[in-house]
């Protein structure tokens, strides 16, 4: 045990080698257990059909002795970074000056957001690049309101951003209604699909409520694989018009946006154009959400989150407040489909995949549940990391899984683990998350 | 003495097909404290539980102040100004103790003075609960959070404020701290007070009356002080029997 006399700094640490040693014998052991067959012996099929085989004991020696040696460098890195006894003192000058950056973090991204069309403005990749993090933006916000918020585990998310992109789709192919009308009629349309999903789910929670979420999103998919009079089924919908500057189309002609500002035509005006789109959806979900948090309405889904039993003591309508919470992530999933329908000009089912709600829900989860910047951070380290990492090519996800899985480790309340209090009676302070217990 | 605020006759509920009360009659006069006991299972924490309509009686009435709220959703009787504190407390451990405290005020239609009041008078009565405002409730002790869960009731300003077990787990000392606020509320607001308890020495001092409750039925009542005499009482509810000091009637 730790024999250090009280007065002495606690800060140097003994290494424990046989506790290390054990340690990685018993890794060592399981490796070579489990590599003794899968390595150590190859089989394959002779000439003749005939299953030959032969062995590989210097191969398995080596990945044995490299479990070992991996342990031992492990747990000795484990053992300096692990939790102390000692309280770490950080000089109040640099805690001063880290919540003052962090305080600084989202205003400079935002900022620096405004700014990217202007700096990157003949870099088309980045431009889009950038749209599509801000649509995932947008969609990790609007979900952060029924999982981060409400606390309703929602694995089918991408169905309201389905039925905002048909909605569009639909609506702007067959009546020729512009961008600008449909965008409310998505988010109404995608509003009442959220709580066409929330009768049911009323009684449910957690793994329950995540099994009938999934079930909906893939029955949106599969409707609209199979309505193929109104749909267009696989073939999705083509010639989806793009968006108006109010009225003014971004193109060539002489009504144009160009013509009219008297300057030289370029596709890279649509281009910002949609940028600034999403820039502006994303805020006003992201303002939308703030506000609504400071609302008594606000209050009950974070509440509902915690205690279902003590809420409905206190008088909430949990019926209402969980529709509502529905409703409110679902209308921010259809403005967003529908901006997505206008942008790529076509949509077809395989764009609504599974896949896409488990994307979203893990920059949510990553982002640190019910943080907003947390959320915008998740988002542009998940979808600009897929870009990134593209040159790894097939190791792309496992680089990915490998991040994740480290995340979790080291931020198992994701990148912003704290949640702002939103009732202040003198002065505003966050609360930090290493304080807190989990919940329930 | 005037028509009774609230009053319970032959009530009956049940989860699915076991019956947890089979025909409760129950009267809380207004001002008074009334303190249910009995043991684990008998349907304590059910009557509470139904009179706030989950789960729904199957049979009987429920009347507070003259109306029958038998069959009124769950979230207007919370508006009628009855509170309750809930078994095991139930505050919301990753919100701040403003904000849990705000919860309770919510679903009320106070006007933010009556509010304000509202907030007054709680942290007056649990002073430690100004000291923990921006803290998350559930980095509070037990006892504070016991606090805060009162606290929240009152923030609805009701009139009716039912307790369910407000000294589980608590230790003795802060468990009093707990009863004498609530002997505060009764005595300086008049407030009327029903506490289900097993701790029955303590509830039942503090108490105007007392109801037992075994099976799903009330099997005696009586003032506190008559119920401390009973042997039965003393037997079954006041550690097997052993003897206290002296009862004396809250």
């Amino acid at each position: 045990m730790d024999t250090a006399l009280p007065d002495m700094p606690s800060t140097s640490r003994k290494i424990d080698i046989a506790f290390i040693l054990k340690k990685s014998l018993v890794s060592a052991l399981v490796a070579l257990v489990l590599f003794s067959l899968m390595i150590g012996i190859r089989t394959e099929a002779g000439p003749s059909g005939q299953l030959t085989y032969w062995t590989r004991f210097g191969d398995l020696a080596m990945m044995v002795v490299a479990v070992f040696a991996g342990s031992i460098v492990i747990e000795w890195l484990r053992h300096w970074w692990g939790p102390v006894e000692t309280i770490r003192v950080v000089p109040p000058m640099a805690e001063k000056a880290l919540s003052l950056a962090g305080r600084l973090v989202a205003p400079a991204l935002l900022a620096f957001t405004f700014l990217v069309p202007v700096i990157f403005y003949d870099q088309r990749y980045i431009l889009d690049l950038g749209i599509l993090v801000l649509t995932y933006v947008m969609l990790g916000w609007g979900l952060n309101v029924v999982v981060g918020l409400a606390g309703l585990l929602d694995l089918g998310y991408v169905a309201f951003y389905a039925v905002g992109a048909y909605s569009y789709a639909l609506l702007a192919t067959n009546f020729g209604l512009s961008f600008w009308i449909c965008l409310p009629l998505a988010g109404i349309l995608a509003a009442f699909f959220g709580v066409l999903l929330g009768f049911p789910v009323l009684r449910l929670r957690g793994d329950y409520l995540a099994i009938v979420t999934l079930a909906f999103g893939e029955i949106i998919r599969l409707v609209i694989i199979n309505w193929q009079s109104f749909t267009g089924g696989p073939n999705g919908v083509s010639g989806i018009p793009r968006p108006s500057l109010f009225g003014i189309p971004m193109t060539a002609a002489d009504d144009g946006f160009a013509a009219r500002l008297g300057i030289e035509f370029s596709p890279t005006h649509r281009i910002v154009l949609l940028f600034y789109l999403i820039l502006a959806l994303a805020l006003l979900t992201n303002w939308v959400t703030i506000r609504l948090r400071r609302l008594p309405i606000g209050r009950a889904w974070e509440a509902l989150r915690e205690d279902e039993v003590a809420c409905r003591a206190l008088g909430i309508n949990t019926t209402t407040t969980k529709l509502t919470a529905f409703a409110t992530g679902a209308m921010f999933g259809g403005f967003a489909g529908a901006f997505f329908a206008t942008r790529q000009g076509f949509i077809s089912p395989e764009s609504f995949t599974f896949h896409e709600s488990a994307l979203v829900l893990a920059i949510v989860v990553l982002g640190g549940m019910g943080s907003q910047l947390g959320v915008a951070l998740a988002a542009l380290a998940m979808i600009g990391g897929f870009e990134l990492f593209r040159g790894l090519e097939q190791f792309r996800m496992l680089v990915f899984g490998g991040a994740m899985v480290l995340l979790m480790i080291w931020r198992p309340r994701g990148l912003i683990g704290h949640r702002a209090p939103t009732v202040f009676l003198k002065d505003n302070r966050a609360i930090s998350s290493d304080l807190v217990k989990e919940g329930r | 003495m005037n028509a009774p605020l609230l009053a319970i006759r032959g009530l009956r509920a049940s989860y699915g097909k076991i019956e947890a009360l089979k025909g409760v009659d129950l009267d809380i006069a207004a001002g008074e404290i009334v303190t249910l006991i009995g043991a684990n299972g008998a349907g304590k924490s059910t009557l509470m539980m139904t009179i706030f309509g989950k789960p729904r009686a199957r049979a009987g009435r429920i009347v507070y102040d003259g109306r029958d709220i038998t069959s009124v959703p769950t979230h207007h009787i919370a508006r009628m100004r009855i509170a309750q504190s809930p078994e095991g407390r139930r505050i919301f451990p990753r919100m701040s103790v403003a904000e849990n405290l705000q919860m309770g005020a919510d679903a009320t239609d106070g006007t933010p003075a009556e509010r304000a009041a509202s907030l007054d008078k709680v942290v007056t009565l649990f002073p430690r609960l100004k000291e923990r405002m921006t803290q998350r409730g559930g980095t509070l002790s037990g006892g504070e959070q016991q606090m805060l869960a009162i606290g929240r009731a009152l923030m609805s300003r009701p009139r009716l404020l039912m307790l369910d077990e407000p000294s589980l787990g608590l230790a003795p000392l802060i468990a009093k701290q707990i009863f004498d606020a609530i002997r505060v509320l009764n005595r300086q607001d008049g407030l009327t007070v029903l506490i289900v308890e097993q701790n029955a020495n303590h509830a039942l001092r503090l108490a105007h009356r007392g109801y037992v409750m075994v099976n799903g039925l009330i099997t005696l009542s009586g003032t506190g002080a008559e119920l401390l005499k009973r042997p039965e009482i003393r037997a079954a509810y006041l550690e097997g029997g052993r003897q206290t000091d002296a009862p004396a009637a809250g």
